[in-house]
């Protein structure tokens, strides 16, 4: 009796372990044959088959690898500057509070401005260049960062701080020491936060004014005005793969840098 | 070192009058000894052991903290001779245990060989060899108390000051840890300030009871702990011990019924 349910325990998680994949084929497998049952135009929904022999095509002519490594080279280079000014900035506030005063008011008051409203007035005082793509992508992830690592340094634990202090450490020792590291999970939640503004606005900038008719964005809008529906789809499954391996190499790097830190924010 | 203490007073600001939380302690801390702070809860054991550690500034009344027998030289500042090992350990979460341990070396600019010397004979001491490595967050709660234990003992400062550290443990690693307690403190010749709740645990470690009464906080009665040393957990069988536990036990009691009351009366008013 009990091998018997032991062996029915793990067929059923076996069963369990298929279902998101099955889920997923099932949803395909019905598309696909809608579609064709139905004779739907390919313009208004093509079937997942041709989808995919779009995306071949397109990793093959090379188009979706260089525009796919242009708007990783976006993001990469505006997440590292909001990043770091961030992170910077968030200390400095944290420490101060003659600078915490003095720029309190900007940050609540452009925090919850939707930042891609500001895209009419980078495009005036910067073009529609490189430099228009990336600043709006900085501007944008700074805010998160900033504010996580200021609230991060505000509320680090005044226990340890009385430890350290009674372990000899002088204040400079406990801004170092102890504060800052006591900082790092939300420093990381703001990183996070940050990544997933950046690559919204890099897309956004690249389809909206971008005149340098290249990365993801200018693609998906290109194939969509001349109504390649079949291109439009195979663009926003690379976006979507691309997103979550991002986000997913970034929690990576976060549990091997701070294995503490793994689960809390 | 020894350490006088002279009509202290702690008042805490509420908004209004203040809450008295120390009301006049004068007591003498002897060299070498260990001393247990026992007390129901919120009576103000822990302040008094902050207050002595430099942790908190009293409102009112002196410390002296000198050397044994030199009565006129000059006293320490609180904490200057003193390290606190807390309730909740406060270790650095973000450390391993060796730079937890080195932490105290550490700020004070002592050459990462030298402070990792020094951090591993105290690893050892505390039976943590070969833990070096590892991440607090893996280790278990009699462990984590252990690695508190080394990096406090690293500072290598007479008075160590013990916040119930093993309040939290569960009986059996208790046992081992106080055991353990004894033989580092039978071998330092440290001078050990205990605060506990448990009357069993004040008995078996201390040289001299503090039994303190409810808020206010004040000495009740102070009582001398004549058992032998080297002291092992068997003693809790002897008469002995049976005897002062009676005693202290009646003393507390008082105090905790006065403290139920005080807070029926302030949930009343």
């Amino acid at each position: 009796m009990a091998a018997f349910s032991k062996r029915s325990t793990k067929r059923d998680t076996l069963w369990l372990r298929v279902l998101p994949t099955a889920s997923v084929l099932l949803f395909l497998v019905l598309w696909e044959a809608v579609v064709r049952l139905r004779g739907i135009t390919p313009i208004v929904l093509p079937a997942p088959s041709s989808i995919l022999d779009y995306l071949l095509t397109m990793i093959l002519d090379g188009s979706i690898p260089y525009n796919l490594g242009v708007t990783f080279l976006r993001i990469v280079v505006g997440f590292l500057i909001a990043g770091s000014l961030g992170i910077l900035v968030g200390i400095l506030m944290g420490m101060s509070r003659v600078i915490a005063r003095v720029l309190d008011p900007w940050i609540a008051a452009l925090y919850p401005l939707p930042k891609i409203s500001l895209i009419p007035l980078l495009i005036i005082w910067l073009g529609t260049g490189e430099i228009y793509i990336i600043t709006i992508s900085v501007v944008s992830a700074f805010f998160p960062v900033v504010i996580s690592t200021y609230s991060g340094i505000r509320q680090a634990d005044q226990n340890l701080v009385r430890a350290a202090r009674d372990l000899g450490a002088n204040a400079r020792q406990i801004q170092m020491k102890v504060i800052v590291p006591a900082a790092i999970p939300s420093i990381f939640a703001g990183l996070q936060l940050g990544m997933g503004v950046t690559i919204i606005l890099v897309v956004a900038a690249e389809m909206i004014g971008g005149s340098t008719q290249s990365g993801m964005g200018y693609l998906l809008i290109r194939y969509g005005q001349v109504m390649e529906t079949e291109k439009v789809f195979a663009g926003l499954i690379v976006l979507a793969v691309f997103g979550a391996v991002i986000i997913k190499t970034q929690s990576y790097i976060e549990r091997v840098v701070a294995p503490w830190a793994a689960g809390k924010d | 070192m020894d350490i006088f203490v002279d009509s202290l007073v702690q008042i805490w600001d509420d908004g209004r009058d203040g809450i008295v939380a120390l009301d006049g302690i004068t007591h003498h801390f002897r060299s070498g000894k260990l001393t247990c702070l026992l007390g129901p809860s919120g009576c103000g054991k822990t302040t008094l052991a902050q207050i002595i550690g430099g942790i908190e500034r009293a409102t009112r009344g002196t410390i002296r903290i000198a050397m044994p027998h030199q009565p006129n030289s000059q006293s320490a500042r609180p904490g200057e001779c003193s390290v606190m090992m807390w309730q909740n350990l406060n270790l650095f979460p973000w450390r391993n245990v060796i730079d937890n341990v080195a932490f105290g070396p550490e700020m004070s600019g002592v050459s990462r060989e030298k402070r990792y010397e020094r951090a591993r004979e105290l690893i050892a001491l505390v039976g943590l060899k070969h833990f070096e490595n590892k991440n607090c967050s893996q280790l278990s709660g009699g462990m984590r108390q252990r690695v508190a234990l080394a990096r406090a003992l690293i500072m290598d400062r007479p008075i160590l000051l013990m916040d119930e550290p093993f309040a939290a443990l569960d009986a059996q690693t208790k046992i081992v840890m106080q055991e353990e307690l004894t033989r580092i403190f039978e071998l330092t010749g440290k001078t050990i300030l205990f605060v506990t709740h448990a009357i069993d645990e004040a008995i078996l470690l201390g040289d001299e009871v503090v039994v303190m009464t409810a808020r206010p906080g004040r000495i009740k009665e102070v009582i001398n702990i004549d058992l032998p040393r080297p002291r092992s957990q068997e003693l809790i069988n002897s008469k002995e011990f049976g005897q002062y536990y009676e005693r202290i036990l009646h003393l507390i009691r008082e105090e905790v019924l006065n403290a139920m009351q005080q807070q029926n009366e302030a949930a009343e008013g």
